[in-house]
């Protein structure tokens, strides 16, 4: 039997992990894109709330915002409620997880972002203006195309740290792969076995991630010329 | 487009708000029956990923009789009275001790079962287990548990290895890390001991009942505070199965002995 018969419930487990993961990365994505929007916006206040944003969640450990969004919201929705009167409102724990994890790392992205849409030259985008373009129109057909060959190592290592963070959501009581592995390793008292074939899974979607990423790496980087030292 | 599309419906989908869940008529037709997995043979995971044991099939035997329709919300040890209180279920299941610091937070119900705890360690290393003997010695124990707090208490002189789980305490015992475990006699010896890796270990010293049945311990049923009208179904639903049967059919499905204590 492999993994004393385990093996099914383990790649259940698996799916869940990367359906949190793949919505996680699409959240952080949106989040990341509005963050650097708004730090390299011309609006004060704009800047601001990205600043506050990034510093608070980048300063803070996960597992404690995950705990506070968890049960603190559920608590302060219940509270809501029953000044309202309105039925009891369960907040899911996948929603909770992936939404967290999705908001935690969409700080980190801001960085990645910001700092790769700095390093399209300024030229680039003034000279699209100056053919009459309007701003998003730069932004979406200049910018983000040139732009994403210099976000690419910062966001593969941003993608690599979330699929192992997304372990994080068994604490709200998602059934994920390390999760179920934990409990198989209790019932059977192998904890090796299990945790051993979880890290080997986990470097598997890891290593498949890294070859894509730089891939998708290579393609972006066309009509650029490698240069070595 | 299309692809675009489903992708979009899954996200709001998965979001697409909070279910709201009916509110809760006083006739508790529904049930969310907070039960964990990290106990065996109170509770396990089959290999089809369901849960399984003495909690989770006393749990089915008190929905039954009380009919309600129950829904097991899986849940770590850590989270279970947070858990409770934010309403994610309205009972626990979970080989739970009552003890005077849980009282606080929760009401439980008539103890279910109670079993002694044993001190398990290399078969022969000490011929009696008390404060001297295990002068220096390192105990490894669940914490959040009445054991823990009553290892912390009487043995001052000892090293204390707090462990998340039950499971936990045999496996580090196993692994060299402490020179003694503290645990459940039951869940100990039935699983640890008649494995290979229990090989050479054995139980040491008298057993020891910490606040018994008897005196307001055991393990019970938690409940939100409150909540007076499960309070008293699941009372009356534990002596029913107690009387009909129903009780020992589960007990000797796991135990060769009588775990009720009452």
């Amino acid at each position: 039997m492999v993994l004393y018969g385990y093996l099914p419930a383990i790649l259940e487990g698996l799916v869940l992990t990367l359906q949190v993961s793949a919505l996680s990365l699409a959240i952080a994505c949106v989040f990341g894109l509005i963050g650097a929007s708004a730090k390299l916006s011309a609006s004060r206040a704009a800047r601001w709330s990205a600043e506050v944003y990034t510093t608070v969640i980048r300063g803070m450990p996960e597992l404690v915002l995950m705990l506070l969004i968890f049960y603190g919201g559920q608590i302060g929705i219940n509270m809501l409620a029953e000044s309202q009167g309105w039925p009891y409102i369960d907040v899911p724990p996948f929603a909770a997880g992936v939404l967290t994890i999705g908001f935690i790392f969409g700080a980190y992205l801001t960085e990645t972002f910001r700092g790769a849409i700095l390093a399209v030259p300024k030229g680039q985008a003034e000279a699209g203006l100056a053919f009459a373009m309007s701003r998003t129109t730069v932004m979406r057909r200049i910018v983000l195309p040139q732009m994403v060959r210099h976000a690419i190592p910062g966001f593969a290592n941003n993608w690599l740290i979330m699929i192992k963070a997304s372990a994080l959501v068994s604490i709200i009581g998602l059934d994920d792969m390390v999760h179920r592995a934990g409990l198989a390793a209790a019932t059977t008292r192998a904890p090796f076995t299990f945790y051993m074939a979880v890290a080997m899974i986990y470097l598997t979607l890891t290593s498949v991630s890294i070859f894509l990423l730089s891939r998708l790496e290579a393609r972006y980087s066309l009509g650029v010329k490698r240069v070595d030292f | 487009m299309i692809r675009r599309l489903t992708l979009a419906s899954m996200l709001i989908a998965s979001f697409a708000l909070p279910s709201a869940v009916l509110a809760q008529a006083p006739g508790w037709a529904k049930i969310r029956v907070g039960v964990e997995a990290n106990y065996p043979p109170f509770s396990q995971m089959g290999t089809d990923g369901k849960f399984s044991g003495f909690d989770i099939d006393i749990a089915n035997a008190i929905c039954a009789e009380i009919k309600a329709e129950c829904t097991l919300v899986s849940q770590e040890w850590d989270g279970m009275m947070p858990a409770l209180n934010a309403k994610k279920f309205d009972m626990i299941v979970a080989s739970m001790s009552i003890t005077p610091e849980r009282k606080k937070s929760a009401d439980f119900s008539d103890s279910y079962y109670d079993i002694p705890s044993a001190w398990i360690g290399k078969t022969g290393s000490l011929k009696e287990v008390n404060a001297t003997t295990l002068k220096g010695k390192k105990i490894i124990v669940t914490r959040n548990t009445p054991r823990a707090k009553f290892v912390q208490e009487h043995f001052k002189d000892s090293e204390v290895l707090l462990v998340a789980k039950e499971a936990e305490v045999t496996m580090e015992l196993a692994a060299g890390r402490g020179d003694i475990g503290f645990g459940s006699s039951l869940a100990a010896t039935a699983a640890f001991l008649k494995s290979p890796e229990g090989k050479g270990y054995s139980k040491l010293g008298a057993p020891i009942t910490l606040g018994g049945a008897k005196d307001g311990g055991g393990v019970g049923i938690a409940m939100r505070k409150g909540e007076d009208s499960l309070l008293a179904k699941v009372n009356a639903a534990l002596k029913t199965i107690t009387a009909n049967g129903v009780y020992k059919t589960i007990n000797d499905k796991y135990f060769d002995v009588n775990i009720r204590g009452e």
